[in-house]
């Protein structure tokens, strides 16, 4: 066979390896322009989707709010101890208004883990990463986050504190529209036995477990720094944003 | 190179003259192949093509890795990776609902009505904070309108956030890590064991199953009645 041919060949072959090559640098590497569709099919269909824009509505919104004054089914909110945590719309509340089990305080656990430990800390002493994060930044607007095991909070009744987490307090912006009522209660729980066994002392625990932990004195650390216990405790790097 | 050396031996090519005694034009010998290679070169020609086509256009190469730039450079990597920050902060409808929101400007005023005030990166959110302007996010997993999605029946039968959308808390940009297609959802419908983990570990980036994911797995399908379901309309609805 001529020489010439063989050549083109050999040419053929390693020019069909250049889409290969692209196709794989492609799918390696992140793509940050528009995103490639192939295919539309129906993949956008002119219904209202959640978190779109809206041609149709004046204001441009898909997600459409109530008209003012009025209240959806179901959605009255009579109860002011549950929804307001005061009675009368004057006093707060001393008594939560739910039956308070193990389950409501872990859940409790589990949304205060969410919401409440980015600036309060696990074990709500107020130095949370957020805390942590604004001090290494040097934030002149940043108030450090109420310690909620101290007296103050202590003596707070109940509705107080769900109403301090629904409306908000100081710096504290309001948790209304992020936890659902029932939750912020759970919440509310928890901070109560989040105050119990951060105040608790030795006379408090019964009597066969204390003997075990008078026995061991270096597990119990009750002076722990108060970062001790939060994830890290250590404020990040100052990295920009 | 002379004239002399290129010849093959074996072949009687009649040389640059290539006609016969009787004066007719000859073919040389290697023309034989000619028959083979195009065969050759028409179905590797054709292999070639539709293994091109089906490797370009799949959703390996026009899905994953789609990280399209946000109007403010929010880093998970930052709020979740090194903040610890639950995805529930944000994503608050994620348990409950079908999609999990995109959070509101309120909610990124939460912390930066007093953290980084003054941040030019943060211009815009503030900026939509005061007007009501909603902030107009790029969506990055985006399914087919034609695709029924439910997060919530995901999240509380425990297929974990990483599953689909992978280490998140490492990204300082988001891009899409799972393909998103039929046959990936398929995949884990027909056989779920590998992606089911404990309910309260659902957001949990770095939890890992002690022993092997699969039987751990099994065994929470069986506790919370797990039976993800292959008909059609389960998705096309």
């Amino acid at each position: 066979m001529p020489r010439p041919i063989i050549y083109v060949l050999l040419v053929l072959v390693a020019l069909s390896l250049i889409p290969v090559g692209l196709m794989y640098k492609s799918r390696v590497s992140p793509k940050e322009g528009t995103r490639l569709q192939i295919v539309y099919d129906m993949d956008h269909q002119s219904y209202v989707k959640p978190q779109t824009k809206s041609e149709f509505f004046a204001d441009g919104q898909s997600m459409r709010l109530h008209p003012s004054g009025t209240v959806a089914r179901g959605q009255l909110q009579e109860n002011s101890e549950f929804y307001r945590g005061v009675i009368r719309d004057t006093t707060y509340t001393e008594v939560f208004p739910l039956e308070v089990t193990a389950e409501v305080v872990d859940r409790g656990q589990e949304r205060f883990e969410i919401f409440c430990a980015p600036c309060h800390s696990s074990s709500g002493n107020g130095a949370g990463m957020v805390h942590a994060r604004a001090t290494a930044l040097a934030e002149g607007t940043w108030t450090p986050p109420t310690d909620l095991t101290s007296q103050t909070v202590v003596d707070r009744p109940v509705g107080h504190i769900y109403h301090t987490i629904t409306h908000g307090i100081r710096n504290m912006p309001a948790y209304g529209p992020q936890i659902p009522p029932k939750d912020r209660w759970a919440i509310v729980a928890y901070v109560r036995a989040l105050q119990l066994s951060r105040n608790a002392t030795l006379a408090d625990v019964s009597p066969d477990v204390r003997a075990a932990l008078e026995a061991e004195p270096p597990a119990v650390s009750v002076a722990a720094p108060p970062a001790g216990d939060t994830t890290g405790g250590t404020p990040t790097q100052n990295q920009g944003e | 190179m002379t004239q002399e050396n290129r010849k093959d031996p074996n072949t009687t090519d009649p040389g640059p003259n290539r006609r016969d005694s009787g004066g007719h034009f000859v073919f040389p010998r290697w023309t034989n192949l000619l028959r083979e290679l195009s065969a050759l070169l028409a179905v590797g020609g054709l292999v070639y093509a539709v293994l091109l086509v089906t490797w370009g256009l799949s959703p390996q190469n026009s899905a994953i890795g789609y990280a399209p730039e946000q109007p403010v450079p929010y880093s998970h990597e930052l709020h979740v990776g090194r903040m610890g920050m639950d995805c529930r902060y944000c994503h608050t409808g994620v348990e409950t609902g079908a999609k999990a929101n995109v959070p509101p400007t309120a909610t990124c005023m939460n912390c930066h009505a007093t953290v980084k005030t003054e941040s030019e990166k943060l211009a815009p959110i503030r900026k939509s904070y005061e007007t009501g302007e909603p902030m107009e996010w790029e969506k990055v997993h985006d399914l087919p309108d034609f695709v029924y999605f439910n997060h919530a029946g995901h999240i509380q039968s425990g297929v974990g956030c990483i599953s689909c959308h992978g280490r998140v808390d490492r990204m300082e940009v988001v891009r899409q890590e799972a393909p998103l297609n039929m046959s990936w959802c398929l995949d884990c419908h027909r056989d779920p064991d590998p992606n089911l983990r404990p309910v309260e570990f659902v957001t949990d980036m770095e939890w890992k199953p002690e022993g092997d994911p699969r039987e751990l797995g099994a065994k929470l399908r069986e506790q919370h009645g797990i039976n993800p379901s292959t008909d059609c309309v389960t998705c096309h609805r």
